[in-house]
């Protein structure tokens, strides 16, 4: 038996001692799926659920998330469905209503890959147990990444608010024994070169306290889509998430990224650059949407993703543009 | 023939139980002393296990057993095929150390909990002689064989015209001729509830709580393994969490299970993860279906071909007869030929899956009658109907009751097919493009033997009992109401039984044939119950009816009456001191089949739309209309219709087992990946029912409703698709991605269909 300590703390001091492979729990809605795979073996779990991580308020310089506010209180929350359409179409187009309801923001940001080799123990994964070999690339991969993969890992980052985050330049403020500081989720998120075990910035004992969206420019729409199987409860085979700046009829800024096909929240600064000054027609679009697969990797089962996600850039762009 | 309570809607006699949480499902069981069973399977598809170290696991905390092929318990053969009983994997585990295919039994730990018994169980490393396995289709083509018979026919069957001999001569000289191939996956039948297994020894007695299609049959067959007698085992199953056929066969955990309750003296439960579920206990096969159709303009048929390839496990021979129950008969070609070869792969047994055979049979007929519509310009209800079969071809005998062409035309008239455009690609609004499908829907009527008793208690209440089973499709509602219709009671006063083989005889809930072998039983034993009651009412000195000659007792809605004279059955009981009468009947098929056909038939049409840009397919509206016979129970039946529907839908769209073809491995075996249709992908489902009784086929009328709502609706997807996009996939499921890579896009616009 691997039985497991449970541990509630009430203050962000507390939380800075804990070091791996004790787990913070919040929501619990990827720790416990992982525990009952024995994919995590924390022997200690750490709730945070009481620290006051909690908010939602705009300011001056953009819209504030506590990291323990809930994916369905965000999404559900009048100044992120109003003022930042594409965070709220994201979160409703994750999971269910049921895990929205549990799972926390911060939580969110740090939810781990649903590749179907990381998730099952019997099997070898560079980024459960390093130096064990990555069978995705020769297996079951269609939902894996084209993007910023490795010879060592190819599994895809599932957030889908992630990915609206970056679009949006959002940061992180993250707290731990060397004070607080700020990363910006373009930065936050590493690729899995030949430590795919190492996902992100945090260091140990460090959590994720807030999120920071910058406010949007006036004349911004921005909107999230998400292709996937089935219509609900189901991770995307590619999504995109734009902000679409305009100046009369033309692009004046464009923000773009995409998701389920990297393997982290991917950011294509190419594509929404390609966009600025110019008038959307399905031409313009498609001329940029085709420079998101710069520097692809296809794999056995997976290659139309190069497609998919032009085409997905293409509907994501032109539905926020009206030219649909 | 009327009726009075058949045909109604009725709420389930058990809802309460199921929202409540009450109803006690085979894993809930909780005997005291239980022990807690965990299945250990292979992780190679073919070899010899070498060695199987269980030092660390024999001193886990809580482990009370550990059995391997090196440390087993005795089991035997199970007993060959018999009526009403089927065993999956016809090897008992742990008797050698030989692998067959990925994810079999190799070894069970037995502990004081379940997390115990998984975590020891984790802690046995087996090591492999391995020899390479055939997993793929290249693999096992060579190996390729025809089975002796598929359906009491020849595997290769030619029903041809006077005169001709050779079926590729009409195809060359008929004037439009379709010829293409379908693809289709793996597939699992995934229950919500897993199976499960909680053996109780009493002695030499075993209670066996199971989740299972048959009980009967399932007692035969652990029995049979245990080496014990079938008098001495009793198998309780009173409700099942779904099935689909996975549990209609008995598998292996189950007798393992019992063993070491014997073994260990104390009763031990298992129950299978969803993993396990994807190898232990069956799927449906993958078929490649290559079908010619070949007609005059007009649209007669002139020639029929449909040949297919079904994989099938080294361990274990299965046909899922895809042309067999679909092409040889549906429509009136003078030339048919349907085959079959199976492709044996070191997979795990396949089993019987919803509409086994029809339901990818009906993708490659409907789908290429659907072409040919196309290539003719006719509309693919009239091509149906222009080929519509009166006598079963080669055959000449008539359908019991044949009422498709009503299917055909309410369906059409309901959902405004005459909307439908001919052209494809040509409705669209933003975004999506529509389009509209209609296929047909197609199964065999079956009945078997079954008995059940009627008994008439002084309380004034009567009970139904039967071997039967309930899969979650209602049939303890369905003894409830066949009792009050053929006693005139109120439905609130009959009660059932079933799920217990202790019970009358009856078959495996399989084959849709659970009301109409059971049903008739139920009919035939009120009958005798009344006749009975009349019979002592008339002879008994106590009775009120003492005296009236039997042939003047009547019995009415409860009641004997004789002239003015009447008396509740409760009153007469009571008068002649008995707390109840009652009176047993089997029932079986007679002489009508070798003058019949029977099968039941419906028309399933959609419309859907599909993303202009990505080709995501979503489902906007479904009209089914089924002829199925008499309908018992309206509300649980148009149930039934429903469920196909979804299950069609995943077919369609969703549903594909990952067959690793290195390892043998399902990559997808977890509801996570292996993706059934959430309620989002669901539309408005209208349900019609013809409710003609078919009572040439039994006594009520009653055809079975369980299976022929998938098998109509797959077809009509695909050809929704066809007319929304222009494009045919005949490889299920038709995920985006096939859509898009489809045929040219529209160069130079990479970004639209």
């Amino acid at each position: 038996m691997s039985p497991i300590q449970f541990q509630t703390i009430g203050s962000l001091a507390e939380a800075e001692a804990v070091r791996p492979p004790a787990s913070f729990i919040a929501g619990g809605t990827n720790v416990v799926d992982l525990l009952k795979l024995e994919v995590l073996k924390p022997g200690t779990l750490v709730s945070i659920t009481p620290l006051p991580l909690r908010g939602i308020d705009e300011k001056g310089d953009g819209l504030r998330i506590g990291a323990l506010e809930t994916m369905s209180a965000v999404a559900a929350h009048p100044l992120v469905a109003s003022g930042y359409p594409v965070i709220a179409q994201a979160l409703l187009q994750s999971a269910s209503a049921q895990l929205r309801n549990m799972a926390s923001m911060g939580g969110n940001l740090l939810q781990r890959t649903r590749c179907g080799y990381f998730r099952d123990v019997n099997s070898g994964c560079n980024k459960r147990v390093p130096g064990t070999g990555c069978p995705a690339i020769h297996g079951a991969n269609r939902m894996l990444a084209i993007l910023g993969t490795s010879p060592h890992c190819i599994a895809t980052n599932p957030s889908d608010l992630a990915v609206a985050l970056v679009a949006l330049d959002a940061a992180v403020a993250v707290r731990g024994q060397d004070g607080s500081r700020s990363i910006r989720l373009r930065e936050f998120y590493l690729e899995p070169g030949d430590t795919p075990d190492r996902e992100n910035q945090l260091r140990p004992g460090e959590l994720i306290t807030e999120i920071r969206v910058p406010r949007l420019a006036p004349n911004t729409r921005s909107a999230y889509v998400k292709v996937r199987d089935r219509a609900s409860y189901e991770f995307a085979l590619s999504s995109a998430a734009v902000a679409l700046t305009m100046d009369g009829d033309r692009v004046q800024k464009a923000e773009v990224a995409a998701g389920g096909v990297g393997t982290k929240p991917w950011w294509l600064p190419r594509v929404g650059d390609a966009l600025v000054g110019k008038t959307l027609s399905l031409d313009t679009v498609e001329a940029a949407a085709r420079l998101s697969s710069e520097n692809s990797q296809r794999y056995s089962d997976n290659g139309f993703k190069v497609e998919m996600l032009q085409r997905t850039l293409v509907r994501a762009l032109c539905v926020t543009g009206g030219i649909a | 023939m009327s009726y009075s309570v058949l045909g109604q809607p009725q709420d389930r006699v058990d809802g309460r139980l199921k929202v409540t949480g009450a109803a006690v499902y085979s894993g809930d069981r909780r005997p005291a002393n239980l022990a807690y069973g965990y299945l250990l399977t292979s992780s190679v598809s073919k070899g010899t296990i070498r060695l199987m170290d269980t030092t660390v696991a024999d001193r886990a905390p809580g482990v009370l057993a550990v059995y391997t092929p090196f440390r087993s318990l005795k089991l035997y053969a199970p007993a060959s095929q018999q009526e009403g009983s089927a065993t999956g994997d016809p090897y008992p585990p742990l008797q050698n150390p030989k692998v067959r295919y990925y994810g079999q039994i190799i070894g069970l730990v037995v502990a004081e909990s379940f997390e115990e018994a998984r975590d020891a169980a984790g802690l046995i490393k087996a090591e492999y002689d391995q020899v390479k396995p055939s997993l793929t289709w290249d693999e096992g083509m060579p190996h390729a064989f025809e089975p002796k018979a598929i359906d009491h026919e020849k595997a290769t069957l030619e029903v041809f015209a006077p005169g001709v001999t050779d079926i590729e001569e009409v195809i060359r000289q008929a004037p439009a001729v379709v010829e293409v191939t379908y693809r289709e996956p793996m597939n699992h039948h995934n229950p919500m509830e897993p199976h499960a297994t909680t053996a109780v020894w009493d002695g030499d007695r075993l209670d066996l709580y199971d989740a299972t299609q048959a009980v009967v049959g399932h007692r035969h067959n652990v029995a049979t393994v245990l080496g014990v007698d079938e008098d001495r085992v009793r198998v309780i199953c009173p409700f099942v969490g779904g099935a689909f056929g996975c549990k209609g066969s008995m598998w292996m955990h189950s007798p393992l299970t019992a063993a070491a309750a014997r073994a260990l003296r104390r009763p031990v439960q298992t129950v299978l993860t969803r993993e396990q579920m994807f190898t232990l206990v069956g799927h449906r096969p993958a078929l490649i279906q290559q079908m010619t159709l070949a007609a005059n303009p007009d649209g007669a048929l002139q020639a029929v071909k449909h040949e297919v390839l079904s994989t099938v496990s080294t361990s274990k021979e299965f046909i899922e007869a895809a042309a067999h129950r679909t092409s040889r008969f549906l429509y009136k070609s003078p030339n048919i030929l349907v085959k079959q070869r199976l492709v044996p792969l070191d997979v795990s047994p396949p089993t019987f899956m919803r509409a086994p055979g029809n339901a990818p049979g009906m993708f490659a007929l409907e789908c290429a009658m659907d072409e040919l519509a196309v290539r003719l310009n006719v509309d693919p209800v009239e091509l149906r109907m222009r080929n519509y079969a009166d006598v079963y071809p080669g055959r000449g005998v008539p359908w019991s009751s044949k009422n498709l062409a009503d299917c055909y035309r309410i369906g059409a008239e309901k959902f405004g097919w005459a909307q439908r455009s001919p052209q494809p690609g040509v409705k669209g609004s933003g975004e999506w493009l529509f389009g509209m499908g209609m296929g047909t829907a197609l199964y065999g009527a079956h009945r078997s033997r079954a008995a059940a008793k009627v008994r008439l208690c002084a309380d004034g209440t009567a009970e139904v009992s039967s071997a039967t089973q309930d899969l979650g499709t209602g049939t303890w509602t369905v003894l409830a109401m066949v009792g009050a219709e053929y006693l005139g009671l109120p439905v609130e006063r009959v009660r059932g039984a079933l799920g217990d083989s202790g019970l009358p005889m009856a078959p495996v809930s399989g084959g849709s044939q659970t009301v109409a072998s059971v049903a008739p039983a139920i009919q035939k034993a009120a009958e005798s119950v009344t006749r009975k009651l009349a019979q002592m009412a008339a002879t008994d000195p106590g009775s009120p009816f003492h005296g009236v000659p039997p042939e003047q007792l009547r019995y009415e809605n409860g009641f004997l009456v004789a002239g003015n004279q009447r008396a509740s059955f409760a009153d007469v009981l009571s008068k002649l001191n008995r707390g109840a009468i009652e009176a047993e009947e089997t029932t079986a098929a007679g002489s009508e089949e070798e003058r019949y056909v029977f099968h039941s038939f419906g028309a399933q049409f959609c419309e859907l739309k599909v993303n202009r840009y990505t080709a995501e397919v979503r489902v906007q509206r479904v009209t089914t209309v089924m002829d199925i016979g008499k309908v018992v129970n309206l509300k649980a039946a148009r149930s039934q219709v429903i469920g196909g529907v979804v299950f069609g839908i995943g077919l369609a769209l969703l549903e594909q087992s990952e067959l690793e073809t290195t390892s043998g491995r399902i990559a997808n075996a977890n509801l996570s990946e292996y993706l059934v249709a959430t309620n989002a992908d669901v539309p408005v489902i209208d349900v019609t029912f013809i409710d003609k009784p078919d009572l040439i086929f039994n006594g009520v009328g009653a055809r079975g409703v369980g299976e022929i709502g998938i098998t109509g609706l797959p077809s009509a997807i695909a050809n929704a698709i066809y007319n929304a996009t222009g494009k045919r996939i005949r490889d299920f499921p038709i995920t985006p991605e096939k859509i898009l890579m489809e045929g040219e896009t529209r160069a130079p616009r990479v970004s639209l269909i």
